[in-house]
Parts: C-alpha cells; sequence; structure tokens
C-alpha cells in the first residue's frame, strides 16, 4: 500500500519535474505535448521531448540506482552510514572522468564521445571487482569489506587530487563540474543503458531479498537461517557494481541519494528487504526528480549542478524525518 | 705646466667616462613602469631572459621582438596544453621552444618559486589567467626579495581596458616602444572605430548566445558579464546568459537558450576541441572548421534556433580570451552583429596585417568562421 503511494508521488513529481523549467511552456501545453506531440512547435517539441524528458527520465534512473545500490550496501556491510561512496566506488568513476578530462587519456576501444562516461564506468567497475577479489581473498566479511573500501575510498581520492592539481584552469573546471554530477548530460542512449541495468540487476536484487532480510539480524543469525553469507556479500558488491558504475558514470558523482533514499524507505516501510528494496528505489527516484526540479528552478535559465541540490535541499528534508521519527518513538 | 697638469687630468676622466659607457657591464639603464596590477616596478635594461607565468603570452612578445622564443628563460606549459598548433606554430620558427625549462604545468598552484629562481631571469611577466596571479602575493614577494622585479600584464580580466597598457609595458620592458606604439595605434584605431559607430548608430542590438568549448562540455557554458561576454556587448550585441549568469562564466540551461531563441549563436573551440567539438585556431583550414561547426548546430537543441535557420552561426577561436589579438575577435563580431554598419571592416584584413606588420611568427590558420561563407 505504502509503495503503491510511493510510486504515484515518484509519477507525480516526475510530471511536474517535465513541466517545469524556464521557458513559457505552459502547463496544459506540456500535458497535450506528452499525450500528442504533433499540436507543440518545434520548439516546444524540442524543450519538451529532448530537453526535459530526458533529464527527467535519468533523474528517475539514477534515483532508483543509487538509491537500490545504497539500501543493499548498507545491509551488507551492516552499517547504516554505507552508500555507493563509502567504497570509494564514485571517486573511482571520478578519477576515470578526470583521465579523459584532464589528460585526455581513453581506454581503448571506447569511442570518443564517450571518453568521459566510458573512462568513469571502467574505472568504477574495475575498482569494484578489485575490492570483491581483495574480499574473497582475505574473507568477505563486512570488517574486510569496509576495511579495504576505505583504502580505495582514499587512493582515488588522492588521484583524483592529482589530477586536479595538474589540471588546467578549463579542465579542472570541466572536472571539478563534472564531480557536482549533472542531468544535462542525459541522452536517450544513455538512459536505455542504465534502465537496462536496472532492469537485469533488480530482479537479482529481489530475489535475495529475504537473505538480505536474514543478514540484518547479524551474520550468525543468517547463516543458521542457511544463507551462504560470504557468497551473498559478493554477489550483491556486484550488483551494487553495476548499478553505481552506471549511474556514475552518465551523470556524475551525486552524493547522498544512496545514503538517504534507503533510510527514508525504512522509516516508511521498515526492514522487510522484499519492500525495503522497492521502498529504496522509489526513494530514491523522488528525491532526484524533487532535486531535478530545484536545480533548475533556483536560479531560473541556469543549471546548477544536481549534486549540489541534492545535498544542499535533501540534508535539512533527511533532518526532519529523522526527527519526526524521534518525536514519534 | 699646472694647466697641462689639469688638462690631462680631464682628458683621463673623459676618457673613464668614455669607457665605462661604452663597456656593457656599465651600459645598463633602468626602467620604472606601473604595471597592470598598479605596482611600481623598477626593471634593470635590457631584458634578455624573461619567464613568462602565462605560456600563451608568447603572442604578445611575438608582435614587438623578432625572436620572442629566444626571449623566453622559463615558462608554464598551458600554451602546449591548452593550444598546441600555436605552439607547434612557435616551434617551426625555433625549435629551441622544447628546451624552455618548465615553471609549473598549467596553473597557479603548480608554479615554482624555487624553479623560477634558479633560471634567474631578468624579469618575471604574470598575467593571471593560467598562471601566478596578483593574487600569488607570497611568490611575488620571494621573487622580488631574490631580486627578480615582478611585473603584471593582462588581457584576460579586462581585456577591452588592459591590453593597450598591457603592450605598451612590454614595449618598455623590451626596448621596443616604437614597435609597441604602433601596434597600441593600430589596435586602439580599430577599437575607437567600433565604438564610435555604435554609440552613434544606436542599432538595435541583437540577441547573442555563445557556447563556449561546444559539444566537449554538457550543454551549455557560456560567459556571463565577464570575460568573452564583454566582447559581445562592446561589439553591439546583448548577451543572453549575461541576464542570468550570477558570475564570469557558468552553466545555462538548454532550454532557456532556445525560449530566447537569440539572433546570433557563437561556438567556441581550438586546439583542445579537435575530433570533439569546434576545431579552430592554427593550423585548422576553413573547410574543416566550418565542417566542425555545421556538426555542432546539428547538435539537439542548438538545430532549433532561428539563428541556425537565418545562417547566424559563428565559430571563434576561444584563446581569444586571453590575447592582445583580441581585435580580431571583437572586429568579427561588430561585422557579425552588424554587418552593413561593419561593411567596411575586415577581420581577414587586420589579421594579415598583423602578420605582416607585427608578428614574428605569423598567425597561420582559421580564427574565426561562419557556416555561410562569406562574399569576400
Amino acid at each position: 500500500m505504502l509503495l503503491c503511494l510511493l510510486a504515484a508521488a515518484v509519477a507525480a513529481v516526475f510530471c511536474a519535474d517535465l513541466l517545469t523549467g524556464p521557458s513559457a511552456l505552459t502547463f496544459s501545453q506540456a500535458l497535450k505535448g506528452l499525450a500528442a506531440p504533433s499540436t507543440l512547435s518545434r520548439t516546444e517539441y524540442v524543450i519538451l521531448w529532448e530537453v526535459r524528458l530526458p533529464a527527467a527520465c535519468m533523474a528517475v534512473a539514477v534515483g532508483v540506482a543509487l538509491s537500490l545500490a545504497g539500501a543493499e550496501m548498507q545491509t551488507i556491510l551492516d552499517n547504516p552510514l554505507a552508500s555507493p561512496f563509502t567504497l570509494g566506488i564514485s571517486h573511482a568513476a571520478a578519477f576515470g572522468a578526470g583521465m579523459g578530462i584532464v589528460l585526455g587519456y581513453s581506454l581503448p576501444g571506447i569511442p570518443a564521445n564517450w571518453l568521459i562516461s566510458g573512462n568513469a564506468f571502467v574505472f568504477a567497475f574495475a575498482s569494484t571487482v578489485l575490492l570483491q577479489f581483495m574480499a574473497q581473498r582475505f574473507g568477505a566479511s563486512a570488517q574486510t569489506l569496509v576495511l579495504f573500501g576505505i583504502a580505495m575510498f582514499f587512493a582515488f581520492e588522492a588521484l583524483v587530487k592529482l589530477l586536479q592539481f595538474i589540471a588546467s584552469e578549463q579542465t579542472l573546471q570541466q572536472l571539478v563540474f563534472w564531480t557536482m554530477g549533472n542531468l544535462a548530460r542525459a541522452d536517450w542512449t544513455k538512459i536505455a543503458y542504465l534502465s537496462a541495468a536496472i532492469a537485469l540487476v533488480a530482479p537479482f536484487s529481489m530475489a535475495a531479498s529475504w537473505k538480505m532480510t536474514a543478514l540484518r539480524m547479524g551474520d550468525e543469525r543468517a547463516r543458521s537461517f542457511g544463507v551462504r553469507v560470504e557468497r551473498l556479500r559478493l554477489f550483491s558488491l556486484f550488483r551494487i557494481a553495476v548499478l553505481t558504475s552506471f549511474a556514475v558514470a552518465f551523470v556524475g558523482t551525486i552524493g547522498f541519494i544512496g545514503l538517504v533514499g534507503p533510510h527514508i524507505a525504512r522509516m516508511l516501510v521498515g526492514e522487510d528487504h522484499r519492500l525495503l528494496l522497492p521502498g529504496s528505489a522509489l526513494c530514491g527516484a523522488l528525491l532526484m526528480s524533487a532535486a531535478s526540479i530545484a536545480s533548475k528552478t533556483i536560479l531560473p535559465g541556469v543549471i546548477i549542478p544536481i549534486g549540489i541540490v541534492t545535498a544542499l535541499i535533501g540534508v535539512p528534508f533527511f533532518l526532519w524525518l529523522v526527527m519526526q521519527r524521534r518525536y514519534r518513538a | 705646466m699646472r694647466s697641462v697638469k689639469y688638462f690631462c687630468w680631464l682628458f683621463a676622466a673623459a676618457l673613464c667616462v668614455a669607457i665605462c659607457a661604452g663597456s656593457p657591464a656599465w651600459s645598463q639603464s633602468e626602467v620604472t613602469l606601473t604595471d597592470i596590477a598598479g605596482r611600481k616596478v623598477t626593471v634593470k635594461l635590457p631584458v634578455r631572459h624573461v619567464v613568462l607565468g602565462e605560456g600563451r603570452q608568447l603572442t604578445a612578445l611575438a608582435l614587438l621582438h623578432p625572436d620572442p622564443v629566444s626571449l623566453v628563460a622559463g615558462w608554464l606549459g598551458d600554451l602546449k596544453r591548452l593550444d598546441s598548433k600555436t605552439y607547434e606554430l612557435f616551434r617551426s620558427k625555433n625549435p629551441a621552444i622544447d628546451k624552455i625549462p618548465l615553471i609549473g604545468i598549467t596553473n597557479e598552484s603548480t608554479f615554482s618559486v624555487e624553479r623560477t629562481l634558479s633560471i634567474r631571469p631578468d624579469v618575471a611577466i604574470f598575467s593571471g589567467g593560467h598562471g601566478p596571479s596578483a593574487r600569488s602575493a607570497e611568490a611575488v614577494r620571494q621573487l622580488e626579495a631574490a631580486g627578480i622585479p615582478v611585473v603584471f600584464i593582462d588581457f584576460h580580466d579586462k581585456p577591452l581596458e588592459n591590453s593597450v597598457a598591457s603592450i605598451a609595458i612590454l614595449g618598455k620592458l623590451l626596448g621596443q616602444e616604437e614597435k609597441a606604439s604602433a601596434y597600441i595605434k593600430f589596435y586602439q584605431d580599430r577599437l575607437d572605430l567600433i565604438a564610435k559607430r555604435i554609440a552613434e548608430a544606436k542599432l538595435k542590438r541583437p540577441t547573442v548566445f555563445m557556447h563556449m568549448h561546444a559539444r566537449l562540455w554538457e550543454c551549455c557554458p557560456s560567459p556571463g558579464k565577464g570575460n568573452l561576454g564583454e566582447y559581445i556587448v562592446f561589439a553591439g550585441g546583448s548577451n543572453i546568459a549575461a541576464d542570468i549568469l550570477p558570475g564570469a562564466t557558468g552553466q545555462v540551461n538548454l532550454e532557456y537558450v532556445i525560449q530566447r531563441n537569440p539572433d546570433i549563436y557563437i561556438a567556441t573551440g581550438g586546439a583542445h576541441a579537435i575530433n570533439r567539438g569546434l576545431a579552430i585556431g592554427t593550423y585548422v583550414t576553413e573547410d574543416d572548421a566550418r565542417k566542425a561547426l555545421q556538426t555542432i548546430a546539428e547538435e539537439k537543441g542548438i538545430n532549433t534556433l532561428s539563428a541556425v535557420a537565418n545562417g547566424r552561426v559563428y565559430g571563434l577561436w576561444h584563446h581569444f580570451y586571453n590575447s592582445p589579438l583580441n581585435i580580431i575577435a571583437i572586429e568579427a563580431f561588430a561585422k557579425w552583429f552588424h554587418p552593413e554598419l561593419f561593411a567596411d571592416v575586415d577581420p581577414r584584413k587586420t589579421l594579415a596585417e598583423i602578420n605582416a606588420r607585427f608578428l614574428a611568427v605569423p598567425f597561420d590558420g582559421v580564427y574565426f568562421v561562419s557556416l555561410k561563407p562569406e562574399k569576400r
């Protein structure tokens, strides 16, 4: 029931996202244009279908991917502070992007217009594979994962800073912009890739949901239910890698969603992962769509990178939720 | 007898003065000038070795000196990194350019005072864009404490105000005041002509959108009230991004651009954009630049602008934002914005004249382009 309400809220905010922008395209025009594109002038068509719609869809997809990944991450690490950022995946992606932006370095076989996204994806994914390999080698406990992840986090952070240090002012600006996240990077191909990744991974997440619920009670309890905990962690990590790498590669690093989406979902639907995982995905989508609206409307005509908005708008909202819960409890 | 002795002393003294005046060690004079940052700086002449806080200021030296590369004893690596083709151009005239020691990479934080000190230049010329700036107070103090005068020039922060003064400063430093005055006259005459006609004609200003690094970044970085935006206003245009951007540059929403539907669209590019964005600048042919511009004009959103439908789509070499040759960009803008008013102005000719009269290393390439081939 709550999930249905959440889904309805996502749909509503998504529509609001589609209907906001700096141009004079009116509410009714846009609605009509969605149903019958032929009623729009060429300009209005492009605004609605080629500027707003890709960004709005990307917002939803990225929200789903990051928040779902965050929910899994918090469970397998048994850590409420975990998010796709904790293990350095985002920094690895930023480093890959930076190699392209600052050094013009491209991995072989990646076409020029995919230079930045391609690099970002490869580095994000490779860092998680490396993490998995190390974890497997030294026992995939939550603690080992976190420690290796923290090492990765700082290593890639330092590498990104090294790139920033040697960058020219112009490439530095571009790299810094990249790390702030921006939905203007969206296009249909990228949305298709990210949606495919979600469609591919989500069923496996759902299939693992009862094991994840068991894991929330601790490694020992989960084992007593017959859950192969290490295996569960590694597969989950793989899913997280796919979701995060695609999302981050396409829009840049966007913090907060992967951390807070799952928490909001947990407040709403509780710990049962059959509800928590879809709930997190929906909360993530909701937050991203709301942030997308804000990034366009705070300074009309100017795009404020969405990574900034998610934190600035999201944090007070999150704090308010936490306090509400405290009072009710 | 006494008068003979007196005469001998006088003769010896005169001889001494003559010898001293003729010997290089004693011929050094000094020049005291006020630089762009408003500081009074005394520099011993002649200046033979300079360090450039920004490698791209080599163009400014090339306006005044027959072999600018030979003057540079150390520099930041921005010319090679940001405008590799122009670097090649200078190398074709003097391969020693590859041996100039680096004193930093392309930004202020990589600038090494120690390296500069070890080079012992006659003067350090800083210009703020990508290198040490007036903010680098500590570096400036250290250099000056070591007896290396620091002079600030500027073609970047306030190009319309400071370009002329910067050339004058370089003229004094290099002992090329005549050549500097000639360039200043050439530059100022052209600038004045544009300013005067625009003031008198009271034309309607066409709306202009400048898309920086088109296709290289996500849409749409644009200059606001500063940077290349200043050229737009000076040349009689109305910069649509200046109405909304809080800073000198920023990211404009594509939807805003579509909605404002500017009369004129200008993309910028350069050697850094070859293969992906607008290929333009040194060694680029007009056909290649136009082809790249065509691809940009077909980008989603951009293709709906009436500027595209009306063929008022142009491309500009990005480095004009920090160059003493910026008059070429300003003339090109004036002509694009008000073709009838400036029918007699020809930036091509201006470049050709700068090449013939001033530049030791003539610029070779296409630095501005229009989508529709212009009638010549």
